[in-house]
């Protein structure tokens, strides 16, 4: 919200405090200063200049070069426009300025071989108006010299300011200015309303009936008869101007400018179009449909709330009103609206119409209903001042049951029991006079509060606590400088994922974090997806279903910019519908926590001392060996690989706890999700179900007696066919073998013609060892050698010569 | 079979004891140890023996083999000591053989340091789901349906009742409904707000929310606690302020700002976190007596904070995972 300063002086006497002051002030006290245009500096060296000579540019057909005086001095300034001429008064940028639009300095230049120093300014340049038409040319009034922000009478600086939800009363010049005089001691002026008022009473020029009185608790009305239609004065046009409203006539810009002022929002209608001269406020018919001020037709229903006259509907109460009772260039009557409606009516209403107003934004956070009197005669002074109408005698004022101001007690032990700090009796005491709540009594243990009706978000003693907090000073509040420890089981569920990811990065992954969001067609290729009702585009309007295309997009971007050798990971949510039907609860979708592995590229570079190699299945699995090792679950889990199809991946195989559950799955990802995403490398992943991993818990750790006695090693190598597979050879040696064999480790695959076409040399190292003594050679031997001859004939193997 | 066994060990080790370079060592080796080396040939030779001689020299020429390597090892290992000490062929400019390391995120590096600090304050650690209920996200806490508080947040909804959090505080509530106080505890995770993408906003983000409820907690302590975390995190001479904001689950409600001064640059107030004491409504909402006991809660954007540290200039640059942002950290 914008405020002005010149209009805040008007309420409150800021005189000796400085503008960083009061900006200080307002964000300490929770009025958060957003932003701040301090209109004299931005036209700072721009001044009305006076055109003495004009010239034709001895280069340019369409320059000139013109002598401009700034009321001491004469400069060469060269001009593009086709008005520029003799006699003139412009606007002129001198050396130094800054042009408002653009933001770029002027400097001595030389345009077109001609010296000029400044600029003759155009409206557009000015950010004054859109029209770049040529320069702009002052009235005859004008002073030379004279900067041209008081020229336009732009000498305001402009706040805006962030008002939190709960502050509805500080949405006006008003309510700042009450915050603003809490803090800095002052009291605030309100205008003075002096009402000229005809013999004519209101009442006889209309009626105010309430049907719904639970949305509308008050209406007010006031009438000003014999209106002249026209430009509000400029002073108030300059005002709504600074605070960024559009001017449009006396009547619409009174009731904008006591918005301002009050915070209440007022509604001017044409009395004349009122059927019956009659409002009737109650709720709409169901379908009714309506045409606001913007010429949009609105559908309503019983919900909405509408001002009516004795026929039709004239306005959406609270929101807009309608073309059918605007006030027009011929409106001499005016019927001023200003009125309460309960907030969650108003929002509602404003809400299922998308349309927000400054009426609305209001309304929906809460007015002060008892403002709605004063405020109505504010409007019709106002009108009557500027419109030469005259005010019909009294306000026509329905408001049958009267929203009290509430008392609220706060007991000073509570103060302190909150704040940890204790603040004097008396200076809480203060601080609710100074914001104009009432002190009905004090004692020893507790002060009585009246609340004004303004104050929406004061209705229980915490909140009373709270603005003794926020106006006493929240850094007059000391540190604490020491805290207690409670000695309950502290618990960390982040610390199996913390220890993945210390585990993971040692492996070589680079950790990646992604959008959770996806489109309908991705999510669905990978799962059950959940969509997003209001999503920002159709891209990002599905929740995720499986860390694999975001994993994959991370790949093919990285690939665009030639970062093509990658081991990424990823720990994230991924979210499935467990049934077809809409979410009525946490029982129709799954909510899982997901670890994605995925390379690609190069696994080795080339160095001096190694050449490059590319990352395969071989790579996956021993990073996934690796890891379980690490979290001490080697044992508990298996790697299998199935025969079964898996949906995502070639070369698949799986991980289970004790063969059962399963953990994860893995393999070379299939060419039809890669191409999903555009990644053209050939890429190896795993996802493992990171709730059913913890599941599993690390091995229980005991200690084994260290060996004592000497490991005897041998080793062999056998030519067999190219089917047979490590596991096989495993299996039979340790079938074959007496328990003295504790280890055999497959050390060299070698394949060659010269062994022949489907063979391969498979060289296996052996220890063997037992805890309670030393091995003699010849037993070893005696088992070896009928290893030996046991995987000759199991598979037709042919021993290596050594 | 028996002589050339002899004759290995008649000359085996005078030769070996001879030897003075790595070339006479490789020469040697080639000799008795190589492939077709002497020592070689008796294992093939042993192949055609008759059976009944196996057992007999098999145990002896493993024993040969065994012995003469480890003579053979600590000859090599003497040999290439001495040419160490030289020094000449050895170029310390070549990078050495590096195992190739993998990073956490940044904004997983900025949590860690943001969860060991409280952690050394006493906090557990809390996780919670990222598909919440209005319940959880919203009504607990003290967001009235139709008010304009919601309007703080913009909320992707799944259904009329579901959405994705738009903060970590429905982890407060789960943790406050299925506890007793003391409940001292930090809730970090991803978050949603329904916004335009753009270098200042993401449809999601990261937050470490903090919540202490017991029955001597005060607003003083809640200031010490984030003014010992600001002077941690920015420095002990960080410039700070606690302003009065407003957020629906406390009261009073403060906003913490630091002075950013970047060199060369104007300094500004820059926001880091909101905190306040627990609202009464909260506290009853999940059944704990608000007259009995009180609370603090804060919460921080992981985002913003490595943001600033590391003068980063686009959120974005967090989520597109790009390899050379990846690796700067």
């Amino acid at each position: 919200m914008n405020i002005s300063l010149n209009w805040l002086k008007d309420y409150i006497d800021l005189d000796g405090i400085s503008l960083n002051e009061i900006l200080d002030k307002l964000t300490i006290i929770g009025l958060e200063v957003e932003e701040v245009i301090n209109q004299r500096a931005s036209f700072n060296k721009i001044i009305v200049g006076y055109v003495k000579e004009k010239g034709k540019h001895p280069n340019a057909d369409k320059l000139s070069v013109c002598k401009v005086e700034d009321g001491k001095n004469v400069y060469d300034v060269v001009c593009g426009a086709p008005n520029v001429e003799k006699g003139q008064k412009v606007v002129f940028a001198q050396i130094g300025a800054i042009i408002p639009n653009g933001g770029f300095e002027i400097r001595k230049a030389k345009i077109r071989g001609e010296k000029s120093e400044g600029m003759i300014c155009s409206e557009s340049e000015l950010e004054i108006s859109e029209n770049h038409d040529g320069i702009m040319v002052l009235d005859e009034s004008a002073q030379v010299g004279q900067n041209i922000s008081e020229y336009f009478g732009l000498d305001d600086v402009i706040i805006d300011v962030a008002i939190t939800p709960n502050r509805s009363d500080a949405l006006s010049h008003i309510g700042i200015a009450r915050d603003l005089a809490a803090v800095f001691g002052k009291d605030v002026k309100l205008p003075k309303i002096t009402l000229i008022e005809s013999d004519e009473s209101a009442h006889n020029l209309a009626s105010i009936e309430i049907e719904n009185l639970t949305d509308c608790p008050r209406y007010s009305g006031k009438v000003v008869t014999g209106v002249e239609i026209k430009d509000s004065p400029k002073w108030m046009q300059q005002r709504l101007k600074n605070i960024g409203l559009r001017p449009i006539n006396n009547i619409v810009d009174v009731t904008n400018y006591v918005l301002h002022e009050f915070g209440q929002p007022l509604h001017g209608f044409d009395l004349d179009t009122l059927a019956e001269k009659k409002i009737i406020v109650k709720s709409a018919t169901k379908g009714e449909k309506f045409v606001t001020l913007d010429s949009k037709e609105r559908e309503l229903d019983e919900d909405d709330l509408m001002i009516c006259d004795g026929e039709k509907s004239v306005a959406i109460a609270g929101v807009m009103g309608g073309e059918n009772s605007e006030v027009n260039p011929n409106t001499k009557n005016v019927l001023i609206e200003s009125a309460y409606f309960r907030p969650s009516a108003v929002r509602k209403t404003s809400k299922k119409l998308g349309l927000s107003t400054d009426a609305s934004y209001r309304f929906e956070r809460g007015t002060d209903p008892n403002i709605t009197f004063i405020a109505a005669e504010r409007a019709a002074q106002l009108i009557a001042e500027t419109s030469g109408g005259k005010v019909a005698k009294g306000v026509i004022d329905v408001y049958p049951q009267i929203i009290p101001a509430r008392k609220v007690l706060l007991r000073f032990s509570r103060i302190s029991k909150i704040l940890g700090y204790e603040i004097p009796k008396e200076e809480v005491k203060a601080i609710f006079s100074d914001l104009g709540m009432e002190v009905n009594s004090v004692s020893n243990e507790e002060i009585s509060i009246t609340v004004p009706t303004s104050r929406h978000d004061i209705e229980r003693e915490i909140d009373l606590i709270e603005e003794v907090a926020r106006i006493y000073g929240y850094d007059k509040i000391p540190n604490v400088e020491k805290v207690s420890i409670t000695l309950d089981d502290k618990i960390d569920q982040s610390a199996f994922n913390d220890n993945l990811r210390q585990i993971l990065t040692g492996l070589g992954f680079n950790e990646i974090i992604t959008n959770s969001l996806l489109s309908d067609q991705i999510a669905n290729k990978f799962g059950n997806g959940v969509g997003i009702l209001n999503p920002q585009s159709s891209e990002m309007s599905f929740l995720r279903t499986s860390l694999i295309p975001g994993a994959l997009n991370t790949l093919s971007k990285n690939i665009n910019v030639k970062e093509k050798d990658l081991c990424l990971f990823e720990m994230g949510k991924v979210f499935n519908k467990s049934n077809e039907d809409n979410i009525k609860s946490f029982d129709d979708f799954v909510e899982n926590e997901h670890l994605i592995m995925i390379s690609t590229g190069q696994i080795e570079q080339n160095e001096w001392y190694s050449e490059s190699r590319k990352s395969d299945i071989y790579d996956l699995k021993g990073n996934i060996t690796s890891l379980l090792k690490s979290l001490k679950m080697e044992t508990k889990v298996q790697i299998k690989n199935t025969q079964e199809e898996n949906v995502f991946f070639d070369q698949y195989f799986e991980l289970r706890f004790r063969k059962k559950s399963l953990v994860g799955t893995a393999g070379k990802l299939k060419k039809e999700f890669c191409n999903l995403l555009d990644v053209k490398q050939e890429v190896y992943c795993a996802i493992f179900d990171l709730e059913e991993l913890k599941k599993i818990g690390a091995n229980e750790v005991s200690f084994n007696e260290l060996l004592r006695y000497p490991k005897v090693e041998r080793d062999f190598a056998f030519i067999l066919d190219k089917h047979i597979r490590n596991e096989d050879i495993i299996k039979t040696a340790y079938s074959q073998s007496s328990n003295l064999l504790k280890n055999i480790k497959l050390f060299d695959i070698f394949e060659s013609d010269s062994l022949g076409e489907s063979k391969k040399s498979l060289a296996f190292e052996l220890e063997y060892y037992d805890e309670s003594r030393t091995l003699e050679e010849s037993e070893v031997d005696d088992d070896f050698w009928k290893l030996i001859e046991a995987i000759k004939t199991k598979f037709n193997a042919e021993l290596r010569g050594k | 079979m028996q002589n050339k066994i002899d004759d290995i060990q008649n000359h085996f080790e005078k030769e070996l004891n001879l030897i003075e370079n790595s070339d006479q060592l490789e020469e040697f080796r080639v000799k008795y140890l190589g492939r077709n080396g002497s020592i070689s040939e008796l294992f093939e030779e042993f192949k055609s023996l008759p059976k009944e001689e196996k057992p007999k020299y098999g145990k002896t020429l493993n024993v040969l083999k065994n012995k003469y390597q480890s003579l053979f090892d600590s000859k090599k290992e003497e040999i290439s000591a001495k040419s160490t000490v030289s020094k000449s062929d050895i170029d310390f400019t070549l990078p050495g053989r590096e195992r190739k390391l993998g990073r956490t995120h940044i904004l997983t590096q900025t949590m860690f340091e943001i969860k060991a600090f409280f952690k050394n304050l006493g906090f557990s650690i809390h996780e919670g789901p990222e598909l919440e209920s209005d319940y959880y996200n919203f009504e607990a806490l003290n967001f009235p349906a139709d008010h304009p508080a919601r309007d703080m947040q913009d909320t992707y909804f799944v259904a009329d009742d579901f959405l994705m959090r738009t903060h970590t505080s429905p982890v407060q509530i789960r943790l406050m409904k299925n506890s007793k106080p003391p409940i001292r505890a930090i809730m970090p995770g991803k978050v949603y707000r329904n916004e335009a993408i753009s270098a200042k906003s993401y449809c999601l983000f990261h937050q470490v929310e903090g919540l202490f409820v017991d029955t001597d907690v005060t607003f003083a302590e809640l200031k010490g606690t984030l003014v010992a975390f600001a002077k941690h995190f920015y420095g002990k001479d960080v410039k700070y302020r606690f302003r009065a904001s407003y957020f629906p689950f406390t009261e009073p409600s403060a906003e913490v700002d630091v002075w950013w001064q970047p060199k060369g640059k104007e300094g500004k107030w820059l926001e880091i976190l909101g905190c306040g004491m627990v609202d009464p409504n909260v506290l009853e909402n999940v059944g704990i007596d608000s007259e009995k006991y009180v609370g603090y809660a804060f919460g921080m954007g992981v985002e913003r904070i490595a943001l600033l540290r590391y003068g980063i200039n686009d959120i974005r640059l967090f989520f597109d995972n790009d390899n050379r942002f990846l690796t700067q950290f």
